[in-house]
């Protein structure tokens, strides 16, 4: 397979987890799925950063877990957004926003 | 804040279900992942492969897992203080040292501490003791010293003042108390106005002096130490009420103090009211009291000054003869008892800091090099998944392991320490407070925290680098850093830091010395000094108190192997009082200029006794009919220039009732009467034997000082059964308490400064013998390939020698720059001293070589073939 897995930037990550989190709750290996489908299989989330910002977000406060079952009938950890993970994604998209609206007009300087 | 504490301990103490949820979630991705693949067309092997490429390590993600929750930090401590344990004891050797560097260190600056503590920090042993002031009246127009305070003056300051709870004065006395078989010497305090309520003490038993008592007339009682009351009545329950026989008079026991009770001095043991309204009382030039007072609770002493200030103002209006040049200073009475001491211990507190850190240095020395063959360890454990702050925080726990047990044998030095303090520092204000408590373990182990971070962080975070921990593949199991430059900082440092010490210490002996060569002027071998009981009833009649001295003083001349006898005030040499003002009555008044010198009250005989020649006139003539002075020569020189001073008359300014003016009747040679430490002042020699009931008395002695001790004490029976001998020691014995503070301060720098170098040397020895067991195998290949072994000591002793110098001479500019602050201490030696210069050198680098010589001659010694064999 083509090596797509670019290093995203830990707050990226973060950004993304939160962004599909906010459409319901979800398991870790379906929120990865998730993005990758989105994104028509060019964003990656690197498998191994995964977890570790989950349970980042998770001590945080702004995801809670909760044990729940699967689609397929297995024990799993559904993460869900809590208020305070909606207003850190509002914040955070915006100010995600702004930074692609800059970067562009740097990019499109003639 | 709260959340994520909770979060913490749930981790903590629901960890197995922590992990087992962790495994779970990790478990259940893997199978999903792996499902996916095997539905796009791999096998399920294949499938597994790529899922493990993609995750990396799952024990990896685990601990990334663990350290994003913080639970490492937790769960973690317990498991990493196990192991720093088992890692100790595998190596008990390089244990120990550490532990024993770190126990001076922390035990040093623990002991040194705590004498802070207990002398300037902590309050006086009485309640609320921030309240209590000294209040001292002065002529701030003139250079006059405080004096003591006139009962009027007292009683006005109480009744007007309203920043105070109260206000009281005392002043000693001694007394032969009589009711017992034989006449007993009682030191005795006589005490204003709610004395015992100023120091809010209560009585251990009975009770304080009701208002009557303390008034003029009222019933004479008495209250004694607990001391007394064990010594004299065998702590008898019921000694209320039984009477104390002083002079003519029985006086009944009201109440005893508890022994921790020591004010006015240390050996009072009884007090009595020294009532305000008392006829003798009457005159505002009559002064006698020490006054003491309590502030109110929320007054400062700033606002105090200012109470006083404006009832001093009203007081110099209302009697302008007595009062207007007067003013009064408030003091926090415990800056008063500690006085010049501060100085000295914070000094001593500077040096053992240095220590401290000459000593966390040294240990960090050892523990880089310890880490550095830990390598390989570090770096399995990287592999492993462990993260770079897991792994710090490993080889932190062993350093505060060490420090813990460091501080723990270092609490041990500390109390040795107190022990030799109590012994050495007796005469020090406030020393017998001093002893071993919590605040000193708090102390200490607080050390050990602030010496972990020192001396872990860096061998922690220089071996812990991630390239350290991937290059791991590419090492040899020999691999060793190619520079040792940190090393040689370390060492280098060390000896920087000691030789501000060594300076420091040796500035201090050279003055000590230079004070012990001074010549005083006196002679003080072979005189004894000692004083006779006597009280201040006596000085109802000064004639027959004269009488009664010059009588005992003929008794003493008539002593075979006694040379000459006299009385002072003071001791020679002794500090006594700061300067007064004097006005010469003959002669051109010079408004400008005025007379400042020393006092002192010395009785016919005295310049024979302690050897002071007599320049002009003649000495103080036996009771002279008439006040008579002798001034010194400096005296004459700096106030009556070009003319001689005999027959002139000398009077204090402002004038004293009981001091008319003298004619000056001789000029006598400079002494140090002073102090030995300070050149002689201006002086004015009082001709008068008995300005004090009980003054000193010098009698110069044929033999050794004491051994004439028991003749006088048989004569003096003899003459007066009545009386007591006391205080009876050599001249030599007072003049060197004086100095008491300096010795010890001396010795302790000098202690601490060994103690710095001692570990300097340890510190370049280990260093430079980890090197050579280190480069082993590339001296060897050296030696094989041709070098000289000559040539290869030499190379490491430079080295050595050229590290030490840098410090050294890094060290000297920093020892020139803290030569400040002892430079108030140096007597006749500058701060920035050559020959302390040039010995701290030589010094240092002797050290330095001779540490350096075994390891160098090591190295030489290498033996090519084996060490290539063991390759």
């Amino acid at each position: 397979m083509e090596d797509d897995r670019i290093d995203l930037p830990q707050g990226t990550l973060d950004l993304l987890i939160l962004r599909t989190l906010a459409l319901g709750p979800q398991h870790g290996w379906a929120i990865s799925e998730r993005i990758q489908q989105v994104s028509r299989e060019v964003l990656q989330v690197p498998q191994g950063s995964l977890y570790p910002a989950l349970h980042r977000l998770e001590r945080r406060g702004w995801i809670t877990a909760e044990w729940g079952i699967s689609d397929n009938n297995r024990r799993a950890k559904y993460y869900a957004l809590t208020k305070k993970g909606r207003n850190q994604l509002a914040t955070e998209a915006q100010s995600w926003r702004k930074l692609i609206a800059a970067v562009a007009l740097v990019m499109d300087m003639k | 804040m709260l959340r994520d504490l909770l979060h913490r301990l749930r981790a903590v103490f629901r960890r197995t279900s922590v992990e087992r949820d962790l495994d779970d979630e990790l478990r259940f991705h893997v199978e999903r992942q792996t499902e996916k693949y095997v539905r796009t067309g791999l096998t399920p092997v294949e499938a597994a492969r790529r899922v493990r490429l993609e995750f990396g390590g799952l024990d990896q993600v685990k601990e990334r897992c663990r350290d994003a929750r913080g639970v490492g930090l937790w769960e973690g401590a317990a498991r990493n203080l196990r192991y720093a344990c088992r890692a100790l004891v595998k190596r008990p050797g390089f244990a120990g040292v550490v532990i024993l560097t770190l126990a001076l260190g922390i035990g040093g600056n623990s002991a040194v501490f705590s004498a802070i503590n207990a002398v300037l920090l902590r309050p006086l042993a009485f309640p609320e003791a921030d309240q209590l002031m000294l209040l001292e009246q002065y002529e701030p127009k003139t250079a006059n010293p405080a004096t003591f305070v006139a009962s009027l003056r007292l009683a006005d300051w109480q009744r007007m003042n309203g920043t105070f709870q109260a206000i009281t004065g005392y002043y000693p006395d001694e007394i032969s108390e009589t009711s017992g078989e034989l006449p007993e010497r009682i030191a005795a305090a006589w005490v204003g106005p709610r004395f015992f309520q100023v120091w809010g003490v209560i009585p251990a038993l009975g009770r304080i002096f009701t208002p009557e008592e303390e008034r003029f007339g009222g019933p004479g009682v008495v209250v004694i130490s607990e001391r007394f009351w064990a010594r004299r009545f065998g702590s008898d329950p019921n000694v209320l009420g039984r009477p104390l026989r002083v002079g003519q008079q029985w006086y009944p026991i009201v109440g005893v103090m508890p022994a921790s009770f020591l004010f006015p001095l240390r050996d009072v043991d009884v007090w009595r009211p020294s009532p305000l309204d008392a006829p003798y009382a009457q005159d505002r030039r009559s002064t006698w009291f020490t006054v003491v007072g309590r502030l109110k609770p929320g007054i400062t002493a700033t606002q105090a000054q200012a109470d006083l200030d404006r009832i001093q103002a009203e007081l110099g209006a209302k009697y302008p003869a007595t009062d207007a040049a007067l003013a009064v200073r408030v003091r926090p009475l415990k800056d008063v008892i500690v006085g010049g001491v501060g100085r000295s211990l914070w000094l001593l507190f500077a040096a053992v800091s240095l220590l401290l850190l000459i000593a966390c240095t040294n240990v960090a020395a050892l523990l880089l090099a310890r880490t550095a063959d830990r390598q390989q360890e570090i770096s399995i454990r990287y592999s492993l998944g462990a993260s770079r702050a897991s792994i710090i925080r490993q080889l932190l726990t062993e350093a505060l392991v060490l420090a813990a047990l460091g501080s723990l044998v270092g609490l041990l030095v500390a109390a040795g320490a107190l022990r030799m303090f109590h012994v050495l520092a007796g005469s020090l204000p406030r020393i017998a407070e001093l002893r071993l408590d919590w605040t000193l373990v708090a102390y200490s182990l607080s050390c050990a925290a602030g010496a972990t971070l020192l001396f872990g962080l860096l061998p922690a975070v220089r071996h812990t680098s991630r390239q350290t921990g991937e290059s791991l593949a590419h090492r040899s199991r020999s691999g060793i850093p190619a520079t040792y430059r940190l090393h040689w900082l370390l060492v280098g440092v060390q000896i920087t830091l000691a030789v501000p010490l060594l300076f420091g210490a040796g500035l201090l002996l050279r003055s000590f010395d230079a004070l012990g060569r001074v010549s005083p002027g006196f002679e003080f071998d072979r005189v004894l000094t000692f004083r006779i009981t006597g009280n201040w009833g006596e000085t109802t009649d000064i004639e027959a108190l004269a009488r009664r001295i010059d009588l005992t003083l003929d008794a003493l001349r008539s002593l075979p192997g006694i040379g000459a006898a006299a009385t002072s005030l003071a001791a020679p040499g002794v500090p006594f009082q700061r300067q007064t003002e004097f006005r010469i009555l003959e002669g051109e008044a010079t408004p400008d200029q005025r007379i400042a010198a020393s006092t002192r009250v010395v009785s016919e005989g005295y310049f024979g006794t302690v050897r002071i020649p007599v320049v002009a006139g003649e000495a103080c003539p036996r009771e002279p009919a008439a006040p008579a002075a002798v001034v010194n020569r400096r005296f004459a020189e700096l106030y009556v220039p070009g003319a001689t001073p005999i027959g002139r008359h000398v009077e204090h300014v402002p004038t004293n009732p009981f001091l008319a003016a003298g004619r000056i009747v001789g000029v006598v040679a400079d002494a140090r009467e002073d102090g030995l430490n300070r050149e002689p002042p201006a002086i004015v020699y009082w001709c008068q034997s008995a300005p004090v009931p009980a003054p000193l008395f010098l009698v110069r002695t044929r033999a050794e000082p004491m051994a004439m001790a028991d003749t006088i004490r048989r004569k003096l029976q003899e003459l007066e059964p009545r009386r007591s001998m006391y205080e009876v020691m050599p001249l030599d014995e007072r003049l060197s308490d004086t100095l008491a503070e300096n010795r010890l301060r001396t010795a302790l720098l000098s202690a601490f400064a060994l103690t710095a170098v001692t570990l300097a040397a340890v510190g370049l020895y280990g260093t430079l013998s980890y090197l050579v067991s280190m480069r082993r195998r590339e001296i060897g290949v050296r030696l094989a390939m041709g070098a000289r072994r000559h040539d290869i000591a030499t190379a490491l002793l430079r080295q050595g020698i050229l590290v030490s110098l840098t410090g050294c001479l890094v060290g000297l500019w920093l020892a020139a720059a803290l030569g400040r602050a002892v430079s108030g201490m140096l007597y006749a030696i500058s701060p920035l001293d050559v020959p302390t210069f040039a010995g701290v050198l030589l010094l240092m680098t002797g050290t330095a070589v001779l540490s350096s010589l075994w390891p160098a001659v090591r190295a030489a010694r290498v033996d090519p073939m084996r060490v290539l064999r063991e390759e």
